[in-house]
């Protein structure tokens, strides 16, 4: 820099300067620059840009866009699915715990209906004790009944072996012929 | 074997023939059994055998069996006869039959039919009745 500064200071500190255009080919002749590469070298700069652009660049920036439009919609679908998910979450938990409600009121049930059964065996088998212990005692009666007529009749027939035997030996002959007149009487009036 | 219906009834009507104001006749009865040994009827043995039966027993209503214990008069014995001969409406004997067990008192019996006044008999009804 210092020294293409130089070369541009230089004539004009020695007389009479040519003008810029003048000074910049005797720079770029100075350095070895002919206009006419350059131009060439320009152009074919941007042809090589051109063709770079149209099929590198271009491309590589409609690539990255969609794959940012990608990343925004798999973002946003990605929102919207956490949104989902949480809704199934709350939904999911609603259900369970419906169907939790549902099991602790079907296992109610199932206990009162166990209870219930529970109570009615109880009641019927308490029912049929008190049944077998009244006929059980009905028995007990019968056989006490009995076992006080057997005995009464017993004695009885006891009573009367005694009293004949008794009157077979004290009643006398006047007491028969008494007896038996009255006897007499009696069946002749019936 | 047993008697057919036509034998009960012939024996049936012979016992009629044998009866007389109410009393088993004793020529009836020959009569009725010399026609038997005459004609010789079918199933005669059967027909004989339901002829005895039904004279032996209107003979028992006839005749009145008296069983007592201890003595009895013949006054009694025939206030008895005279009793049952009134209320069966036709002729009625009677016999005495000493019978210990009775222990004092009288036992009636014409055919079937019995009638008692005893001390055993009384003291057998209080037993029953206990």
């Amino acid at each position: 820099m210092l020294t293409l500064l130089l070369a541009v200071t230089e004539p004009a500190a020695h007389g009479a300067a040519p003008g810029p255009i003048e000074g910049l080919k005797d720079t770029f002749a100075h350095f070895g620059v002919e206009p006419k590469y350059l131009v060439m070298q320009i152009v074919s700069f941007l042809i090589l840009f051109g063709v770079l652009y149209f099929f590198g660049i271009k491309p590589t920036i409609a690539t990255m866009e969609e794959r940012n439009k990608k990343i925004s919609d798999g973002l946003k679908h990605a929102e919207e699915t956490s949104v989902r998910l949480a809704a199934a979450a709350q939904e999911s938990a609603a259900l369970i715990k419906a169907a939790q409600l549902d099991a602790q009121k079907l296992v109610d049930e199932a206990r009162k209906s166990a209870k219930e059964f529970a109570d009615k065996q109880n009641a019927e088998a308490t029912a049929r004790a008190a049944d077998t212990l009244a006929k059980a005692q009905q028995a007990i009666e019968l056989e006490h009944k009995k076992m006080l007529n057997e005995a009464r009749g017993e004695i009885a027939r006891l009573v009367v072996k005694t009293t004949e035997q008794v009157l077979a030996k004290k009643l006398t002959d006047a007491d028969r012929a008494a007896y038996n007149d009255a006897a007499t009487k009696e069946l002749s009036v019936s | 074997m047993r008697a057919d219906k036509k034998t009960k009834a012939l024996a049936k009507q012979l016992f009629k023939l044998s009866v007389v104001n109410g009393a088993v006749s004793p020529e009836q009865v020959a009569g009725v059994l010399g026609y038997i040994e005459k004609v010789a009827p079918r199933n005669s043995l059967g027909l004989l055998k339901l002829y005895r039966s039904a004279i032996v027993t209107e003979l028992a209503k006839s005749h009145a069996r008296v069983e007592h214990a201890g003595p009895l008069s013949d006054s009694a014995l025939s206030l008895i006869a005279s009793a049952m001969t009134k209320k069966y409406a036709r002729p009625v004997s009677a016999t005495a039959q000493a019978n210990p067990k009775l222990l004092a008192g009288l036992r009636v019996r014409i055919g079937s039919d019995v009638y008692e006044s005893t001390v055993s008999g009384q003291l057998t009804t209080l037993s029953n009745a206990v």
